[in-house]
C-alpha cells in the first residue's frame, strides 16, 4: 500500500451517467430543461425510482440540483445509490481506457470494491 | 502485481488505495481515476510510500 485518497464523487461524464441509470434499471437521462418544484435548471435529468422530480446534473460542474422536500418527494438512498453506481461505471470506464482490467465485487456493508490491475 | 483499489461506499464517496508501486509512482498511475471521479476530500502518503522513498533517496546519495 502506499497511499490512500479519499473522493467526493462529481458527476461530470454522460456515459456513466447513462450506464448508471441502465444498471439501475431507471429512464434513460435526458437533456434539457427540468422544472423542479418553484425552479428550473438545464442539465441531465436523472428520473429516480419514487422522486416526484429529476435529479438534473450539469456535467460542466459536477453539481447535482434537485428537490426531493427532505425526503417527502424522494428517498435520499435513491440518490446514494445511484451516485455510488456512477462512480463504479465511471472508475471502471476509465481503466479500461488505460487499458486497465477492472473487476468488481460488492461488500456485506453495502459497499462496492472495484479492483484495477495496473499492468507493466 | 500492481492494484489500483477503489470501495465506493453506499453513499457513492469512494476511497482509492494503491498496492504494489514503488514511492511517488502510486500518484501518477492514480491520478487518472481521481481527476474522473471528483474532489479529493484527503489524502494519506502510507509508511510503504515514505519507506520507498527513503530508500530512493539513499540510492541517489550513494551514487553522488
Amino acid at each position: 500500500m502506499s497511499h490512500v485518497v479519499t473522493i467526493e464523487t462529481e458527476v461530470r461524464d454522460v456515459t456513466a451517467i447513462r450506464q448508471a441509470t441502465r444498471r439501475l434499471q431507471l429512464p434513460e437521462p435526458t437533456f434539457g430543461e427540468v422544472r423542479l418544484f418553484n425552479d428550473r435548471k438545464r442539465g441531465w435529468a436523472i428520473q429516480l425510482r419514487d422522486w416526484r422530480y429529476p435529479v438534473v446534473a450539469d456535467v460542466t460542474t459536477g453539481r447535482l440540483d434537485y428537490d426531493n422536500y427532505n425526503g417527502h418527494w424522494g428517498s435520499q438512498k435513491e440518490l446514494d445509490q445511484f451516485l455510488q453506481r456512477y462512480a463504479v461505471e465511471r472508475a471502471t470506464i476509465e481503466a479500461r481506457k488505460q487499458g486497465h482490467t477492472a473487476i468488481e465485487q460488492s461488500l456485506p456493508d453495502g459497499s462496492i470494491k472495484l479492483v484495477i490491475q495496473v499492468g507493466g | 502485481m500492481k492494484t489500483i483499489e477503489i470501495i465506493v461506499g453506499p453513499t457513492g464517496e469512494s476511497r482509492l488505495e494503491t498496492w504494489g508501486f514503488q514511492g511517488s509512482e502510486c500518484r501518477e498511475a492514480s491520478r487518472f481515476l481521481e481527476a474522473a471521479l471528483g474532489q479529493h476530500t484527503s489524502e494519506t502518503l502510507t509508511a510503504e510510500f515514505h519507506a520507498s522513498e527513503i530508500t530512493q533517496q539513499n540510492q541517489i546519495e550513494q551514487k553522488e
